[in-house]
């Protein structure tokens, strides 16, 4: 039969050869830097940072506890994550039980081995606090959150407005800022004008106009998602500041920690060879933590282009989780009757 | 010993939080108890998100012909792999195994896509069970 | 005699004035205008392309603020070309535009649409390629300016290819998801080709010409005109309007707890929350 995919059937053996040049590039490929390299810039001097870029990562946003404060694994450590993290992904679950309810991740190159992105060392991307964990949220934040717990049992299924922010394609958490990688498609597009840089992000196709001003955030800004950001060069690092969040947001794990409206975030942008940014951010929200907090981890340059993710014009899921839910509890009162 | 509590530690905070997928309730819009084994024809392909959706036509066991509509993945890392708008032609014959739609419409989760000669769609390295 | 000495001043007048005109275009290091900056029309054809005079909006309870604004149609030779088969799909949209407009789903408007929707845009000349992110939905695309290929993909705001021809920014589209052109329920199907042409007329406007075709849907290519005007104050900028969640509610509400078991006439006030 005669089909038209460009990639055919590729046996098991790709997996192979994918873990072997995962494990491979793991951390060498950050390490090697041009001796001569030097900061390539735009046509009016500013560094380049313009161009398509990838932050998926294996690093996990919070260190397991049990590390305490090692920031970096050895590269054995690494490689024997790495290749638990690589069988995981491509594991089976069985059939016939909840957990096999899903498309396999993998045959659409979900998964984040598949992205075959330079590794580092870290352990977490939080670098502060020291234990690389999310601080302790304030009083008020922990309240919050068990009252949106309480909240959610009960009505979370109740109508469309109800559902995470993501599933009614509004925005996605890791969308920040600051920017912290998704499962997928954890894919950007920087571009650069005198005036501006502006940022892509693939997911959910937000864009970030940031003018280089270097004015206040909160100055001429309405409450917003993605916040008001301003920014400027200092030096070679970009730096940008971000005030007036609507307070809807929520931080990744966990599903009620909100960026307040009192949130500020100062993230660092340096381009340190010709495929590596550097990224830097700090938290700073007395509302919902009790101290700021700072991550840190590279951009790795991809080729482009990006493509569309419209999510709202295809949530057919949405509608059906929905449906399915309505359905579940007509069945449970007709069953109840009887 | 100290490896393995690493790894399985690693492992868990890891899919704890940085799962994207738990954006999606996969479990209220598809059932466990109404597994599927579907052969049908494609008729429409939408590479769209946030999930993909294959149609495919299906005779059942009346040998009348349905139009079920089968849930994949996100498409865009296909589509940087190469993958577009033609790569699953309209008529090509297909075998799904998963699992369908909680509200008993003719939707189903794709845990398994093959072509009919047991090829694999896309990237995927194993065979459909028996 | 009299009469050729005012003509000749007339266009001496006139050819200066030309003159000016282009010699007052800003321009970038590279001598292409400078068309960056935030955008907007002011012309009626959201509503409509074509002839519309003022109407009652399709929601009779928010009064003179829902009604349809008038305003002339901006198609050269007045019409859109329909094929007859094409006009069954016209009027169906037309019937049911209050719920299935695209703009009022919230779903990005594609190109053209994106360009006279009623609220700013920005455009950003890189030293590459051009970009440009729409206020409406956060819709946004990159115009290829070099490294052109055919859309690998559909999508909504399909796939930008632009070059310049001497001071005019041609862009054409293509791999455009089926779409409306305004809120009447013009609209095209996934075969359209739609060619933009952006001209700098001063640093404060710009001619935005339209030729659109979709061999689906119309007789012939068709071509449309407007102008963009620069949003000059000082604290010009593009907001957020995330609007899927002012959608939600005409899209989704059928499905809520309330209203689904409302409409199988099954009360449900009593009943605790199972779970």
């Amino acid at each position: 039969m005669n089909r038209n995919i460009n990639r055919a059937y590729i046996p098991i053996s790709y997996r192979m050869a994918t873990l072997i040049m995962f494990l491979l590039s793991a951390v060498n490929a950050a390490m090697a830097q041009e001796e001569s390299w030097e900061m390539p810039r735009t046509s009016w001097g500013d560094p380049l940072i313009q161009g398509y870029w990838s932050n998926s990562t294996m690093v996990p946003l919070q260190r397991p506890e049990h590390l305490g404060e090692q920031a970096f694994y050895t590269e054995q450590e690494l490689n024997d994550i790495l290749r638990a993290e690589f069988d995981d992904e491509y594991g089976e679950t069985q059939a016939g039980t909840p957990e096999d309810v899903h498309y396999q991740f993998d045959d659409y190159l979900m998964n984040r081995t598949a992205d075959n992105i330079t590794q580092n060392l870290r352990t977490s991307i939080i670098v502060d606090p020291p234990n690389g964990r999310y601080p302790e949220l304030t009083a008020a934040a922990k309240q919050d959150l068990e009252d949106f717990r309480v909240w959610r049992d009960k009505y979370q299924w109740d109508k469309a407005q109800n559902r995470t922010l993501s599933e009614r394609c509004l925005i996605w958490d890791q969308e920040g800022p600051p920017i912290l990688p998704l499962g997928y498609n954890s894919t950007y597009q920087f571009m650069q004008t005198e005036d501006y840089v502006v940022l892509k992000l693939e997911m959910i196709h937000d864009v970030r106009i940031i003018p280089l001003d270097g004015g206040d955030p909160a100055e001429n800004s309405l409450p917003q998602w993605l916040g008001n950001s301003r920014g400027y060069w200092d030096g070679d690092t970009l730096v940008v500041k971000t005030t007036g969040y609507t307070g809807r947001t929520n931080m990744p794990g966990l599903r009620r920690a909100p960026m307040s409206v009192d949130a500020v975030v100062e993230e660092r942008f340096t381009r340190v060879d010709e495929t590596t940014i550097d990224y830097q951010f700090t938290v700073t929200d007395p509302t919902v933590w009790t101290q700021p907090w700072s991550g840190n981890y590279p951009f790795n340059a991809i080729d482009g282009p990006m493509f569309e993710y419209a999510c709202h014009e295809g949530n057919y899921g949405i509608v059906n989780i929905l449906s399915g839910k309505r359905t579940e509890e007509l069945d449970r009162m007709r069953a109840a009757e009887q | 010993m100290k490896n393995k509590i690493l790894i399985i530690l690693g492992l868990t905070l890891n899919l704890v939080v940085t799962n994207a997928n738990a954006h999606h309730a996969f479990s209220q819009e598809f059932s466990v108890e109404l597994p599927v084994n579907l052969k049908g024809t494609v008729t429409k392909v939408e590479l769209i998100n946030p999930h993909s959706w294959i149609h495919i036509a299906v005779v059942n066991d009346q040998g009348v012909e349905e139009s079920w509509m089968i849930e994949g993945g996100s498409p865009n890392s296909l589509f940087r792999q190469g993958i577009t708008k033609n790569s699953i032609p309209i008529g090509a014959e297909l075998e799904v195994f998963g699992y369908q739609a909680r509200d008993r419409t003719l939707k189903a989760v794709g845990r398994d896509i093959s072509f009919a000669d047991g090829t694999p769609l896309f990237f995927r390295g194993t065979r459909l069970p028996d | 005699m009299f009469r050729l000495l005012v003509l000749c001043s007339i266009s001496l007048i006139c050819s200066t004035t030309v003159l000016a005109q282009s010699e007052g275009l800003p321009r970038r290091d590279d001598g292409r205008p400078d068309i960056s900056g935030i955008w907007q029309v002011l012309s009626n054809a959201n509503w409509n392309l074509e002839d519309q005079p003022a109407v009652q909006g399709t929601v009779e309870s928010l009064g003179a603020i829902g009604a349809v604004t008038p305003g002339k149609s901006v198609i050269r030779g007045g019409r859109i070309p329909y094929k007859p088969e094409a006009l069954a799909q016209l009027t169906s949209n037309y019937a049911n535009r209050r719920t299935e407009d695209p703009e009022a789903k919230c779903f990005m408007p594609g190109i053209p649409r994106a360009t006279y929707i009623p609220q700013p845009f920005q455009i950003f000349q890189t030293d590459t390629d051009i970009f440009m992110a729409y206020q409406f939905a956060g819709a946004e695309r990159t115009v290829f300016m070099d490294n052109h290929m055919e859309a690998p993909i559909d999508s909504w705001m399909g796939w930008s290819n632009g070059h310049w021809e001497g001071d005019t920014l041609v862009i054409e589209v293509a791999g455009l998801n089926p779409n409306w052109l305004d809120r009447t329920g013009n609209y095209y199907t996934s075969t359209v080709k739609v060619t933009e042409r952006y001209t700098l007329k001063s640093p404060y406007h710009m001619d935005y010409e339209v030729t659109i075709e979709d061999p689906a849907v119309y007789e012939d290519p068709w071509t449309f005109g407007m102008t963009l005007y620069k949003r000059v104050e000082d604290n010009a900028r593009l907001f957020e309007f995330k609007c899927v969640e002012f959608a939600e509610e005409m899209m989704y509400s059928y499905l809520s707890r309330e209203n689904y078991f409302r409409n199988l006439g099954i009360d449900i006030s009593g009943d605790d929350e199972d779970e």
